[in-house]
């Protein structure tokens, strides 16, 4: 229900607002027990989620653009990663470096990220310079230059990221060759950095044509969390995105992943001293109505020392130095990936047969509850200790929100996982856990294939 | 928003209570680490404090794991050089039957002969597999070279060659030795009352033991002499990792704060010098940093980058030309400008929570810092001027005397990195699975 203060606030910034600045409250929504997301919608599509917090004289303001690596294309891969780069570059009223400049002496902390559904955009300051912020965002989302010596210098840079994360990290080129085995059809099979050939080959062209599809009020959400007022807040975004026109965002252009209906494995040979193994198995979208149980069960099997599989293939069988899980939290069908590092002479065979074991175990045996509440207990804790901050809220919120469509859907997985049983933990891992749903790489150690043939 | 310093017999509790979330952090932190590691058992404090850690009270690992779990909780065991400190973080309401675990680890460590051989052998393995970590292979190569015969240079995880002789009564002889309750600390924050936090801290004291404090016998180093290179040889390297550095500075030294603002000028932000010239202008590395850390006795100064192999000798080449610029021209009144405004307002990032407040206080008690180091920074920030700044850089930091640590394909480049460095003196290759 609006209050009547809020009614009065908003009524006084709409009076004489051109209909693409009028602002609607949208909602509240109880994060936690003891703090809430306002929702507000502005005319010309931009959504503004604020979570006031006045526990610390600090403010995160975070924009979330609806734009990853799913909405690029073949021979365009990484398009999306660039642009969070170049958006650090000159705007109509910057020189290149001043927009950095200016965040650092206002004391700013500031970063991005772009992943496979989502670019995002994060500024931590003290609350006092929120105004500027507040400028500078609305200022790139609309007035970046972009030519030719920065897209080239960022090319650049993001070839030697590459380098970094994948070409010369194991696990990074593994996990990159994973999901182009998974996928064959859906746009998660190309890594969201890009493929070298396409990162060298985009032109200024293409960013500009990319900037003014993707980045504009209607495709983003900013979010606020902190010391700052509703009423400050809204008229100075008012002020800064207003005017802004809306763009006409294209239908996405993606493909569901057909069925994978048999294994696919591959072997790959890298400078390691170890062999490893990755694996994934397709498993749902985080909205998936599975999700919340299958992300429990990974915590049964992988989360912790306690854990399953630590238990067995590094303490009790002590044939590998690590084993570790992700699961996919994206808007669809993703992969959970598995990756170990095998000990010494041990191989990627003898950590499959382990890991397939326990994985045959939860198939058949039901899980205890003791194992269950454990599995909670970590959950829970991860997800209240990733709130300490007001960076940290505003992440939480913004995941959620952006996936989701909504904010506190952190709160509510809590919810879902109190209500996972036995029964479906065993389900979803008959389901999802299959042979022929995934894609295995045995990574050889170099030095160890020569000493072989030798 | 204050950190209580409460004595309690003889030791220390730091506390700051804040009912923003319902959890409960605690720290107990010894002060001494991996310095005290006795000849030829590099690493012994590390194995020592994951044993700790695996068999408190006489359960074992996978009890205590799934205790510490079933309570929400987490309990880790950190080491560096000077200090070992076990951090928890708990669900508030099963504060207790955490504390109850922690004295377990911390106060009846178990110490079987069968959990510390599995431990010996679980960290031969991590120290095999950090192999494939190149970064990590850089820094571990910079400081032996940096603090050759110095303590420093010595690895807190440990070597292959030391790990297998080490046994559960090295680890039981070094923690009667150092774990007891005058060379501890411990801190509180969160969701707990003073009260409340200081029985627990008075209950996990009680049931240490008692026994001398530990001297500090270690001396500061002295650096290295001349320019000297040292290649780790790793095969298909498309990229390189290179840390150039020297001997750097202390927070008692008079000039410390001064030095920490010019090297936020040369590498401590994203428009700093090297971020400017080797990635905006030239886009030779993803990151360009220089950073000047501190521990208790003088540590190094030291500039990282990461470029392509092909750009590698170009990248050392211009990270000597703008270090030498730096220490001959200094700073300017702008650049100093700009940097005293973003250390003074991010500092509130420093300081947002009452963990980060209480474990700033903790760090100035285990690094032995100056009374005022945190509490007066912003004030020790503003008295820098452009003269003090300049002349710290100049009384600290010598480029004539530095370390250059690459890792790399030898065979395609390390001619041409050793080209790069003017007046080079010692260098050579060792292969990147060396011990």
């Amino acid at each position: 229900m609006l209050s009547r203060a809020r009614e009065k606030r908003l009524t006084q910034l709409n009076q004489g607002a051109t209909p693409l600045n009028q602002i609607r409250h949208a909602g509240t929504t109880a994060f936690g027990p003891a703090l809430a997301v306002e929702r507000f919608r502005f005319g010309n599509g931009l959504e503004v989620l604020l979570c006031e917090d006045h526990s610390a004289p600090v403010v995160a303001y975070h924009t979330w653009y609806r734009v990853g690596s799913r909405h690029e294309r073949p021979g365009k891969t990484g398009l999306a990663h660039l642009f969070e780069h170049l958006m650090f570059n000159e705007t109509e009223k910057l020189a290149a470096g001043e927009f950095d400049r200016k965040l650092e002496e206002a004391g700013a902390e500031s970063n991005a990220a772009t992943w496979l559904d989502w670019t995002q955009y994060t500024i931590a300051i003290p609350r006092g310079q929120l105004p500027l912020v507040i400028r500078l965002e609305a200022e790139r989302m609309s007035r970046l230059v972009l030519r030719d010596p920065q897209v080239k210098s960022e090319k650049e840079v993001v070839a030697n990221e590459r380098r970094y994360r994948v070409e010369d990290d194991v696990e990074g080129s593994v996990s990159e060759t994973l999901w182009s085995m998974a996928f064959e059809k859906h746009a998660y099979r190309w890594p969201t950095i890009g493929w070298m050939a396409d990162i060298e080959g985009f032109s200024t062209e293409d960013c500009q044509e990319f900037y003014r599809t993707f980045y504009a009020p209607n495709n983003a959400t900013i979010v606020v969390v902190g010391d700052v007022t509703e009423t400050a807040l809204l008229s100075r975004v008012q002020e800064a995105y207003g005017h802004l026109p809306p763009s006409t965002l294209p239908l996405e252009d993606v493909h569901p992943e057909p069925p994978q209906l048999e294994e696919r494995r591959c072997e790959l040979s890298k400078p390691t001293a170890t062999e490893k193994l990755a694996i994934g198995y397709h498993t749902p979208a985080i909205g998936d109505f599975d999700h919340p149980a299958l992300s429990l069960l990974s915590e049964v099997l992988f989360g912790g020392r306690a854990s399953r599989m630590h238990q067995a293939l590094v303490r009790r069988l002590e044939i590998a130095s690590e084993i570790r899980v992700f699961v996919g939290p994206f808007r669809d069908p993703g992969l959970t990936e598995i990756f170990s590092s095998a000990r010494g002479s041990h191989t990627a065979e003898e950590l499959l047969a382990a890991i397939d074991h326990e994985i045959a175990k939860v198939c058949e045996e039901p899980i205890s509850s003791d194992e269950i509440e454990r599995a909670r207990a970590r959950t829970e804790l991860s997800l209240i200790a990733g709130l300490e901050t007001a960076d940290g809220k505003a992440s939480t919120i913004g995941f959620y929100d952006t996936v989701l469509g909504r904010p506190a859907a952190g709160f509510e997985r809590l919810d879902d996982l109190a209500r996972v049983t036995a029964s479906d933990l065993r389900r979803v891992a008959r389901r999802y856990l299959v042979q022929r749903q995934r894609s295995v790489i045995f990574v050889r150690a170099q030095g160890n294939e020569k000493e072989a043939a030798a | 928003m204050t950190v209580q310093s409460i004595d309690i017999g003889n030791s220390r509790l730091l506390l700051e209570s804040s009912p923003a979330l319902p959890l409960v952090h605690l720290t107990v932190a010894l002060s001494s680490g991996a310095l005290e590691d006795p000849e030829g058992k590099e690493g012994l404090t590390r194995l020592t404090a994951r044993a700790m850690r695996r068999t408190g009270g006489g359960l074992s690992q996978q009890e205590l794991d799934t205790r510490i779990d079933s309570l929400g909780g987490s309990l880790g065991a950190d080491v560096s050089h000077s200090t070992v400190s076990f951090t928890g973080t708990v669900i508030a309401r099963n504060l207790d039957a955490f504390v109850d675990l922690v004295i377990d680890v911390l106060a009846r460590p178990g110490f079987s002969e069968e959990e510390v051989a599995l431990l010996r052998r679980e960290t031969e393995a991590e120290l095999i597999e950090a192999r494939d970590n190149d970064r990590a292979l850089a820094r571990r190569w910079f400081s032996r070279k940096m603090f050759a015969g110095h303590p420093y240079g010595r690895s807190v995880s440990g070597r292959t060659a030391t790990v297998p002789g080490m046994t559960a009564a090295d680890a039981r002889a070094l923690y009667q030795r150092t774990w007891t309750r005058q060379n501890v600390l411990s801190t509180f924050s969160g969701d707990i009352d003073e009260a409340r936090a200081r029985s627990r801290a008075e209950r996990l004291l009680d049931a240490l033991g008692s026994g001398e404090r530990l001297p500090d016998r270690v001396t500061d180093p002295t650096g290295p002499l001349g320019r000297s290179l040292v290649f780790v040889d790793k095969p298909e390297r498309t990229q390189t990792q290179i840390l150039i550095g020297g001997l750097g500075s202390h927070p008692r030294d008079p000039d410390h704060i001064a030095l920490h603002v010019a090297n936020t000028v040369l590498g401590g932000t994203f428009t700093a010098r090297l971020m400017k010239e080797v990635r905006s202008k030239r886009g030779w590395s993803y990151g360009a940093y220089s950073s000047l850390p501190y521990d208790r006795h003088r540590q190094a100064f030291s500039m990282w980058t990461f470029p392509k192999a092909s750009d590698a000798a170009a990248c050392i080449k211009l990270e000597l030309e703008l270090l030498a610029a730096w220490c001959e021209k200094g700073i300017t009144a702008r650049e100093l400008a700009g940097a005293k405004r973003y250390l003074t307002r991010s500092h509130a990032f420093a300081i947002d929570t009452a963990t980060k407040r209480v474990g700033l206080a903790l760090d100035a008690l285990v690094y032995d810092l100056p009374p005022s180091y945190y509490e007066g920074y912003l004030d020790h920030i503003a008295e820098v001027t452009l003269e003090r700044a300049n002349a710290a850089i100049r009384a600290r930091i010598d480029p004539t005397n530095l370390v250059v640590a690459v890792v790399g394909t030898a065979g395609e480049i390390e001619a041409d990195v050793r080209a790069a460095i003017p007046d080079l003196g010692a260098h050579e290759i060792v292969p990147h699975d060396a011990d």
